[in-house]
């Protein structure tokens, strides 16, 4: 080691931003602008964790190096005159969404997260309906009988179980009953559940719907209705629960996800005329709640929103991002948490994104950015909505924030 | 140095005990100075013919956090109902009784309100109310940390592990969610819905802590005395809006023996069950009981018709009202060991015999007590109205023949089971400046606010002089936020942001070692990450931490 070489410094209880579980055990040995993860991250928080060390790139206009400022400039000119720009990735912390929302109110055009399809399944019946929700700490403590809806969440929320249902509870005696409808647990999942009774009712294809509404009549005393398989069992162990739970990955769910809640929605309703359960709706990859919290509280509706004239108006249709690029002229798209390609259009680009991003066509301006969470300081919600996480820098690769980058555009909009 | 003087207006100041005094107010460097004062003075404002009064303050209001964001979830149609463009001043976004963050600064404002407290933080989403506060302008906010229902306390009495012990632990919870003083939300029993228990009175036992809200509410009582917190007990009590609540009201008031306690949106919690309806005003009891008390303040939690949306951290009582939810849908949530939250819209009806009832029981309320320096002016925002309504309902107060007029407008039946009508009080100005100002500011032990003598901070209001106390309030003249005009005519000028309040009394660092092991054995994350840091508030700028004086 030479005088020049930095030396490796290790943070431990490091918070980890992607998945939505917030984890915060996680360490990482930083040197310079290398980082290793050391521990407790699973095997994809420790791949977008880990960096090389090689020096971040110039930010490029037109596909040339360019200093930040140049940069900006060209990002500010290409947005004077935007017609109808959208807003997409929204993969920052909250500071990130709050200067994407102001950049949208100046200028107009639709924002959208980029994960957001499992949340607006799950608004589908929370804003028109309601729902009686639960958070993780509840879910470890009190919930004995968890069943998963559909589709096992662990493959978009790695630690789920070792996270929010190990193997005992503060409130009931013995082990957990964890039941699979259907769908099927994944190896890792069986791991961490070990110690748990797992157990799986199956459901033919196509038919979770038709099972789910039929466990509602059932839960709520009614006479069973004709179908397999028979869920009067299940109906008996929910209805004998201290508190039953209903979780599901939106995100993971068929084509139907929107039925498929409400009729999980319809169960838990029905549970809780006689006793207590709730529904754990997951979705929030990427700071994906920070993003739906964020707007709700500072343009008053959930995303996805469009703005023209400084008034913003809500529609889940016209302004997700996959209607609102076919007729684009500028994409402004902020990705700060993982090196994705932004979405396919025809319009310019301005692409505000994870320095190892690759893209198909060169963006007019690409501005790498720093991780919130790694390079900066940030705040990100987790996956069941309540719970605001805390991230930290942990290296200085000299890279900017959404939020510094989108202040600078702002500034210079005539 | 730069200053201001509000020349030749009639000064109401009770706290200075000045009730119309012809003076000037100059203020430098964001603080009011004396009135001879004239370094510096580079902009006069002329107050001839107007009342000048302090910002007002709003002690109890929904303005942040979680469950505002479900009501603007569920109030889609209000939001896209009510818009406001980006402006110079104004991101707004819209919304009533769901206003937007940016929104509930300028409606607060442009009435003279310049702080404003969020009564029900649930630590565990502490850190979003922080961030939602941050984008609230003009207002000087603070939140009250929701204790009483939380495992970790609960185990904490029901082991006997002793009072120092409860006061350590909600000293690290204090500082840890960087809030400024302590509500209890229906004591253990929303902990209790949890395990499925329905209703819990005041000396019914929680069925798995066996705690009564009465111990609950006397170990919290205890543990705010001898920390030395400004503000009492802020307590949402057992059995809200349950017709005969009044008697669990009383019983609440007798339990405090004679220690400061805060009752909020006491209408909600003076129901009796006389007449045919079995629905009936508790509020002369209640007044009497209040005026006979006083270590007992209130804020009323005032009704008014039409649309809102009601909020609160008890889930119990919000699961109970969920059926008459308008539109028909609701949503709650049981949140992290540590509370929960009921989200119900709602219309109160001029119609409806029970809603016009609520309205006149919070006017009997009003009227009835007869030291203002106890009662406060709420509607529970968004609760019983939208923060909005507070010009109308001083008008109410304060003139006897428009409180007639829309008295008799109520269903002959409502008129029948209410003496509105017979209360001939009307509240004077300085009355008015009390129950906004000088009670509010006294009771959250603010010395430097609430009035405009030397020192204190150069919020100031000019309202011009009206027989129409609805039209004086709901547009002052002149709004002046630390010394800048930020409201002119009743057009916002300037953009300002103000400073969170919070305490953290000290306490014995044994507590954080079983701190560490409950958040990782149940919570499932540490401590450390639940604490909020310094830096999360307001970006690091505009946290005041107040001194607590610990009793030994």
């Amino acid at each position: 080691m030479t005088d020049a070489a930095p030396a490796a410094t290790t943070s431990r209880n490091v918070v980890c931003p992607f998945c939505g579980l917030g984890c915060d055990d996680v360490a990482l040995e930083v040197e310079g602008a290398k980082v290793t993860p050391v521990g407790g991250s699973c095997g994809k928080g420790a791949a977008l964790f880990a960096r090389s060390g090689a020096p971040a790139p110039d930010p490029r206009v037109n596909g040339r190096e360019a200093s930040l400022d140049e940069a900006i400039a060209a990002a500010a000119e290409l947005l004077a005159e935007a017609r109808s720009p959208v807003h997409a990735g929204l993969a920052t912390d909250v500071d990130g969404v709050r200067a994407v929302l102001k950049l949208a109110a100046r200028i107009g055009g639709s924002v959208d997260h980029h994960a957001s399809e499992g949340l607006v399944r799950n608004l589908a019946s929370s804003q028109r309906k309601g729902w009686i929700a639960t958070t993780f700490a509840e879910v470890r403590n009190r919930c004995d009988v968890l069943v998963v809806v559909g589709p096992d969440p662990e493959k978009a929320f790695h630690r789920f179980y070792a996270r929010v249902a190990p193997k005992t509870g503060r409130f009931f005696e013995g082990p957990r009953r964890v039941i699979f409808l259907g769908g099927a647990p994944a190896e890792g999942s069986l791991a961490q559940l070990e110690g748990s009774t797992v157990e799986t009712v199956a459901v033919p294809e196509g038919g979770l719907v038709d099972a789910l509404s039929r466990l509602a009549v059932l839960a709520a005393g009614g006479a069973p209705l004709k179908g397999e398989p028979d869920l009067a069992p299940l109906a008996d162990t929910l209805k004998a629960a201290k508190y039953a739970v209903l979780a599901w990955s939106a995100s993971s769910l068929d084509d139907d996800a929107d039925l498929v809640i409400e009729r999980a929605v319809a169960v838990v309703d029905a549970l809780n005329v006689e006793g207590r359960a709730a529904c754990l709706p997951l979705s929030g990859k990427d700071n994906l709640t920070g993003a739906y919290h964020a707007t709700l509280w500072n343009v008053g509706f959930p995303l996805r929103v469009g703005f023209r004239g400084g008034v913003a108006d809500h529609d889940q249709r016209a302004y997700a991002t996959e209607t609102a690029v076919k007729t684009a002229d500028v994409v402004v798209w902020t990705q700060a948490f993982r090196p994705d390609a932004p979405p396919e259009s025809e319009a310019r680009l301005i692409a505000l994104a994870h320095p190892d991003t690759e893209f198909e066509r060169e963006p007019d301006v690409f501005i790498p950015v720093g991780q919130p969470g790694l390079d900066h300081a940030g705040l990100a919600f987790r996956a069941d909505s309540v719970v605001g996480l805390p991230l930290g820098k942990h290296r200085d690769a000299g890279l900017p924030s959404v939020a510094d980058v989108l202040a600078r555009i702002l500034e210079r909009l005539p | 140095m730069s200053a201001v003087r509000i020349a030749n207006g009639k000064v109401v100041d009770p706290a200075n005990a000045e009730t119309g005094v012809v003076r000037d107010v100059v203020i430098r460097d964001g603080r009011v100075v004396d009135a001879a004062a004239s370094e510096g003075v580079s902009e006069t404002i002329d107050a001839k013919g107007g009342v000048v009064m302090a910002g007002a303050i709003d002690i109890h209001s929904h303005i942040a956090g979680g469950k505002s964001n479900l009501a603007r979830l569920l109030m889609v149609e209000e939001q896209r109902a009510i818009r406001e463009p980006e402006g110079p001043f104004c991101g707004c976004g819209g919304g009533l009784g769901t206003m937007t963050a940016h929104a509930i600064g300028c409606r607060y404002v442009e009435m003279g309100y310049t702080a404003v407290f969020e009564p029900a933080v649930v630590a565990a989403n502490a850190r979003h109310m922080h961030a939602e506060m941050k984008d609230i302008p003009f207002l000087d906010t603070g939140g009250y940390l929701v204790l009483g229902n939380d495992d970790f306390l609960l185990d904490l009495i029901a082991s006997g592990a002793g009072q120092s012990a409860v006061n350590d632990y909600v000293a690290w919870m204090l500082a840890a969610t960087k809030t400024f003083a302590i509500k209890i939300v229906n004591p253990g029993g929303i902990n209790a819905f949890k395990f499925n228990a329905r209703k819990l009175d005041l000396d019914e036992k929680n069925p798995h802590y066996e705690l009564t809200p009465r111990k609950i509410l006397t170990t919290l009582i205890d543990a705010v005395t001898q920390l030395g917190l400004s503000h009492p007990i802020h307590l949402h009590g057992c059995n809200l809006g349950v017709p005969g609540n009044e008697d669990t009201t009383l019983a609440t008031i007798a339990a405090a023996e004679g220690r400061p306690l805060h009752l909020t949106h006491v209408q909600f919690h003076s129901y009796g069950t006389e007449g045919d309806r079995r629905f009936s005003s508790g509020a002369a009891k209640i007044a009497e009981a209040v005026n006979k008390n006083p270590n007992i303040t209130v804020d009323v939690g005032q009704v008014m018709f039409g649309q809102t949306v009601t909020a609160s951290a008890d889930f119990m009582s919000q699961y109970r009202n969920r059926g008459i939810a308008s539109p028909k849908r609701w949503i709650g949530m049981d949140m992290e060991m540590d509370a929960a939250c009921g989200v119900v819209p709602f219309a109160y009806k001029d119609k409806s015999f029970v809603n016009a009832l609520q309205w006149a029981i919070g006017l009997e309320l009003f009227l009835l007590i007869e030291d203002p320096w106890r009662v406060f002016l709420t509607t529970d925002h968004p609760n019983g109205a939208p923060f909005t309504t507070y010009p109308h309902l001083i008008r109410l107060l304060m003139d006897k023949a428009f409180r007639d007029e829309q008295f008799a407008k109520l269903p002959k039946a409502v008129r029948k089971h209410s003496i509105v009508g017979e209360l001939a009080r009307e509240y004077t100005l300085e009355e008015m400046a009390i129950v906004t100002r000088a009670a509010p500011a006294k009771i959250l032990g603010f010395k430097d606010r609430g009035h405009l003598g030397a020192g204190a901070v150069g919020d100031a209001v000019i309202y011009a002089e009206a027989s129409d106390y609805e039209a004086m309030f709901a547009t002052p003249a002149y709004v002046l936020k630390n010394g800048e005009v930020i409201v002119k005519d009743g057009e916002i000028v300037g953009l300002a942001y103000g400073q969170t309040h919070q305490v953290a009394p000290d306490y014995d660092k044994g507590i954080e070692t079983k701190l560490d092991r409950w958040f990782d054995e149940a919570v499932g994350y540490k401590a450390s990450t639940f604490k909020l840091s310094d830096s999360e508030i307001r970006d690091g700028q505009g946290a005041v931490a107040h001194a607590t004086m610990r009793a030994s």
